[in-house]
């Protein structure tokens, strides 16, 4: 009796995974030259506006440094 | 042969499907294609230093506002408390809208919990504890849904990606509660996981000292950024705003900076970490028990 349920699950979980690969197996893929060639131009595309490449002014920086208070 | 005997000899013959039809795809290598000009050195100093927590920090994440950040550790203040499945828990994220929590663990399990309703979403399915978990984009409005979840390359729809420590990277479609690519490479765990900002890539980092990009619509890995002196785990990862630049953190205590395109090392920052939306500032966190804001 257990065996026979043992298999009845084993079996299931088998047809799960084959089905999941299945799904897996079947999508549409893009090239890679197409896909690299879009994430460089994200890239190039957002230079200007990403503040680790292009420095940030500390006019503008957030996270500068509090200039100390001077005690008259 | 019987249905069992037939249903365990498929699996290979399918995973041998996906790998030709990746070969297939791999017309070029992303060396190739990005012949740019390399980056140059990134100088960043600690800016802030957050004390407070009394242990170690596991994990940080910034909020939208690129102003308020989350982080956690043993004896963190609770907002929301949501009983879970498994006490193990080793990673968590806000959906951006901040409307959806999904954590994971040693239970081997993604789970979403929506925290207006209360309700819980489980995507089951690596075989390894989940180490790192990340959502897309939960604004999508539903007939648009509908739509792309027919659509099998589902990143345009309301996924998210988790890392598990069985070596995989999966892409889940939340909403379907399925898995929709499963991408692997790193041997050991997968520590980290970052979404490329267009969410069309995303970046790994895991036990074998190697971080690695995969494409999403070109199911598989475009490039690995490693060096023969780097020989310890990366527990975190983020991209800069344009994601020209990938911050991963390191079991040494060290952050590197690569040249995401390039694959060269492109600064060192000294933890978890996270860079914020507006691009502005990384934040790292450690097992001292502090943050550290750097830029």
């Amino acid at each position: 009796m257990s065996s026979k349920v043992t298999i009845g699950s084993d079996i299931r979980q088998a047809r799960r995974a084959v089905e999941q690969l299945r799904m897996e197996a079947g999508i549409d893929r893009m090239k890679v030259s197409k896909a690299a060639a879009d994430l460089l131009q994200f890239c190039t595309e957002q230079a200007k506006s990403d503040p680790f490449l292009v420095g940030i002014p500390a006019t503008i920086n957030p996270f500068k440094e509090k200039k100390p208070c001077a005690i008259l | 042969m019987s249905e069992l005997d037939q249903l365990r000899q498929e699996p290979e013959q399918l995973k041998d499907q996906i790998r030709d039809a990746r070969k297939a795809c791999a017309d070029a290598t992303l060396s190739q294609i990005t012949n740019t000009d390399p980056v140059g050195r990134v100088q960043t100093r600690t800016r802030r230093t957050l004390r407070g927590h009394l242990a170690k920090i596991y994990a940080m994440h910034w909020g939208t506002d690129s102003r308020l950040l989350v982080s956690a550790s043993y004896t963190t203040n609770k907002v929301h408390a949501i009983p879970l499945r498994s006490s193990r828990v080793m990673t968590c994220a806000y959906a951006p809208s901040g409307n959806y929590v999904a954590c994971g663990g040693l239970d081997n399990i993604c789970s979403i919990y929506n925290l207006k309703t209360r309700e819980g979403n489980v995507l089951a399915g690596h075989t390894g504890y989940l180490s790192c978990c990340r959502f897309l984009d939960d604004q999508s409005d539903r007939y648009r849904l509908w739509r792309h979840h027919l659509c099998p390359v589902g990143h345009r729809d309301w996924p998210t990606v988790s890392g598990a420590c069985d070596a995989s990277a999966k892409l889940w479609d939340v909403r379907e509660g399925v898995c929709r690519q499963t991408f692997t490479g790193h041997e050991p765990d997968i520590n980290a996981i970052c979404f490329f900002p267009n969410r069309d890539a995303f970046g790994t980092g895991s036990d074998d000292a190697t971080c690695r990009l995969f494409d999403l619509r070109a199911d598989q890995e475009l490039r690995t950024y490693s060096h023969d002196n780097i020989i310890c785990g990366i527990t975190s990862v983020s991209f800069s705003k344009s994601a020209r630049l990938l911050l991963a953190g390191y079991n040494d205590f060290n952050c590197n900076v690569w040249d995401a395109l390039k694959a060269d090392g492109a600064g060192v920052l000294a933890g978890c970490l996270g860079v914020t939306d507006d691009g502005m500032a990384v934040a790292t966190g450690s097992w001292d028990s502090f943050l550290k804001i750097w830029n």
